[in-house]
């Protein structure tokens, strides 16, 4: 079994310090690009690094310059990391042989779930996670915005119904004055529903065109914005051809469904009550 | 009252449409509503958890926030006697919080602890029993679910221990404490079994006895009006501890939830958008149908003011009833979206995203109808611009 030690803690960057020479022989640190680019740091500065401000701090040197993982859970902190070996940090701390957590690889065919198990067996003062249960416990908070991105949207598609319902009610209710005409020469009501009704059906057809290429301008721009906004390469808009076909079938069957429904009120009005004379 | 009447006779002349039209609205406002309760309610809500017991100010390790990591500082007592002793001052209390274990029979259960001063305290309010007294280090404080794990109740004795060690299997520190009092931690998440005991105590099992460690500092200035120029005094005289006070607080929160707020204004900019086009479409399409009322109604002698009133109001009638009915919807989907965002993990229980407060609604209304009114303005401008004698033209042809 592969063996590896993680250990984090506060650090605090005491003061950037002294000449490139003298650092051969210092601890390297790797930072990551956001804390080099806001302390001006760059591969090769040497700094001083401690566990707290009233420290002398230990000189480091700055070995790498890394971008870091895009970690959707991380971005709102705004938190600044830097790695370094576990020996180095353990002796900065103070805390000798003392790590937050293990990682542990298994050889393969043997399941985590019961590596975990056995490992929780004889654990006296730790605890075995399968990277999966880890894994499924951090994206708790991505949930939970899922749930409340679909709430969202099930409000804005009624919100979005009732309003196409309402426009093309008003669509073809203009139409009032055709319709009359049209029965005055004889045309039968059969055809004047279906001509409303393949007017809103081409109405609805242009709107949800119109709707996707603008769904798609928004995403980008939502994706332009929060990229700059959070300064990580993150996708925060995903358009999927799932998400196009469902609001584009939705839209036309609603378009469709409110053409019929006003299309069939008009047709069943009388000629003259339509021309107004009713 | 005339002109009203017209109004919603004119309106329920087509009831579908109308019907329809109030629908979008109501829809539109409940949106609005819940957008406009959720960029100020995250902001209230946290500063009203930070001041739930009247503490403006924390003193927290340098680059850190309250519990966002397990940094300490040390000399604890001694930062808060010499805080004390600051003018302007009313109350100063050290906290550490860790992570420790209660024993029950045979197992252990991983809790979180307090260590607290008693006398200057911002963590809980008493639900049942008594509260520690300043120099109680026989005593312990459980949230409920920390009762109900370790099956504990007022006047029973729990087993606490803490530093466990893998390696010789034995904890370094264990001590059994009498429950004194049943509390609600402000700061718990929903279900965080929790325990509370004086300052040394907790150190002692957190193992931070050495160094007199405390993860955080709560200041109370005497007045709420000083409390910035505490805060200033502070970072002068502190410089190697973060101070905050709520503000401060409150705006890195905001930063952090910041997506949120900036969702409810895109949201409730779409909601003003769609009331818009919903009423000056109706609105535009009625005043096209009856020209030639409009038209009859100018020649008899009506001002062409009375025609613009007349169809504002129409518009504002349409927003005053799907803005009422909006408000319900609003207020029972706000609930429900809450309940999805207050089950984040790791928030305090008390904490609400959606907090109905009389200037949300009355900013909501407001918006609202001034929406109203303004989509009316376009529908309005036809109607007052109707040529009389060709109207009556085509009417009569």
């Amino acid at each position: 079994m592969a063996t590896l030690a993680r250990h984090w803690a506060v650090l605090l960057l005491v003061f950037p310090a002294v000449a490139r020479s003298a650092a051969a022989q210092l601890p390297g640190v790797a930072v990551e690009r956001q804390l080099a680019h806001e302390l001006g740091l760059s591969v090769g500065d040497t700094i001083r690094l401690g566990p707290r401000p009233d420290t002398a701090g230990t000189l480091v040197t700055i070995s790498t310059i890394y971008e870091p993982r895009a970690d959707p859970a991380e971005i709102a902190k705004r938190e600044r990391h830097l790695r370094m070996h576990l020996p180095d940090l353990v002796a900065l701390l103070g805390a000798p042989d003392r790590v937050d957590r293990l990682s542990i690889g298994l050889r393969a065919g043997i399941s985590a779930d019961s590596a975990s198990a056995v490992l929780n067996r004889s654990a006296y003062g730790f605890r075995a996670y399968p990277s999966a249960s880890i894994a499924a416990e951090s994206s708790q908070t991505f949930r939970v915005v899922s749930r409340f991105h679909r709430a969202i949207a099930v409000i804005t598609i009624v919100a979005s119904a009732v309003f196409v319902l309402c426009i093309m009610l008003l669509k073809v209710e203009e139409r009032r004055l055709d319709a009359a005409v049209m029965r005055f020469v004889g045309v039968r009501r059969r055809t004047i529903f279906g001509a409303l009704l393949l007017e809103a059906i081409l109405v609805a057809a242009l709107g949800c065109l119109l709707g996707t290429g603008l769904a798609y301008l928004a995403g980008a721009a939502t994706n332009a914005y929060y990229r700059r906004f959070f300064d990580t390469v993150l996708t925060f808009s995903v358009i999927t051809p799932g998400i196009v076909w469902f609001s584009v079938v939705l839209s036309l069957l609603l378009g469709a469904l409110a053409g019929a429904l006003a299309a069939w009120r008009l047709v069943q009005t009388r000629p003259l009550v339509l021309w107004g004379r009713g | 009252m005339r002109g009203l009447g017209w109004s919603l006779r004119s309106l329920g002349r087509h009831r579908l449409r109308t019907g329809l039209s109030i629908a979008g609205i109501a829809v539109s406002a409940a949106m609005l509503l819940d957008m406009v309760m959720l960029s100020g309610g995250i902001e209230k809500s946290f500063a009203d958890l930070l001041l739930a017991r009247g503490y403006q100010i924390r003193l927290t390790p340098k680059g850190t926030l309250p519990f966002d990591t397990e940094a300490t500082m040390s000399g604890a007592i001694q930062l808060v006697t010499s805080i004390r002793q600051t003018p302007g001052i009313a109350a100063a209390g050290a906290v550490l919080g860790a992570s420790l274990y209660g024993r029950r029979r045979d197992s252990l259960i991983t809790l979180f602890g307090y260590g607290i001063q008693p006398e200057a305290q911002a963590l809980y309010t008493i639900i049942s029993g008594g509260d520690l007294s300043p120099t109680d280090s026989l005593g312990v404080l459980l949230s409920l679910p920390a009762a109900r794990v370790l099956q504990a109740k007022v006047g029973d004795s729990v087993t606490l221990v803490g530093r466990l060690d893998p390696q010789v299997v034995t904890a370094a520190v264990g001590r059994t404490l009498m429950v004194r009092g049943l509390v609600r931690w402000v700061y718990d998440y929903r279900d965080q079994p929790s325990v509370g005991t004086v300052l040394p105590v907790m150190q002692s099992l957190a193992g931070k006895r050495p160094g007199d460690q405390a993860s955080l500092l709560m200041v109370r200035a005497a007045e709420d009006s000083a409390a910035p120029a505490v805060v200033t005094a502070l970072r002068k005289r502190f410089p190697q501890l973060e101070v905050n006070s709520v503000a401060d607080l409150v705006r890195e929160f905001k930063q952090r939830l910041v997506y949120f707020r900036q969702l409810s204004y895109i949201l409730g900019t779409m909601s003003l958008i769609v009331t818009v086009l919903l009423i000056a479409t109706l609105l535009t399409i009625t005043v096209n149908e009856r020209l030639g009322e409009i038209a009859t109604l100018r020649a008899i002698g009506i001002s062409r003011v009375s025609v613009v009133r007349e169809v504002l109001l129409q518009g504002v009638t349409l927003t005053a009833i799907g803005s009422a009915l909006g408000i319900v919807l609003g207020l029972v989907t706000a609930r429900y979206l809450d309940s999805i965002l207050t089950s984040f993990p790791g928030l305090p229980a008390a904490f609400s995203f959606f907090v109905p407060r009389r200037e949300s609604l009355t900013r909501a209304a407001l918006v609202l109808l001034l929406t109203g009114s303004l989509a009316a303005l376009y529908p309005a401008w036809l109607a007052s611009r109707a040529a009389i004698a060709e109207v009556l033209r085509a009417e009569a042809a």
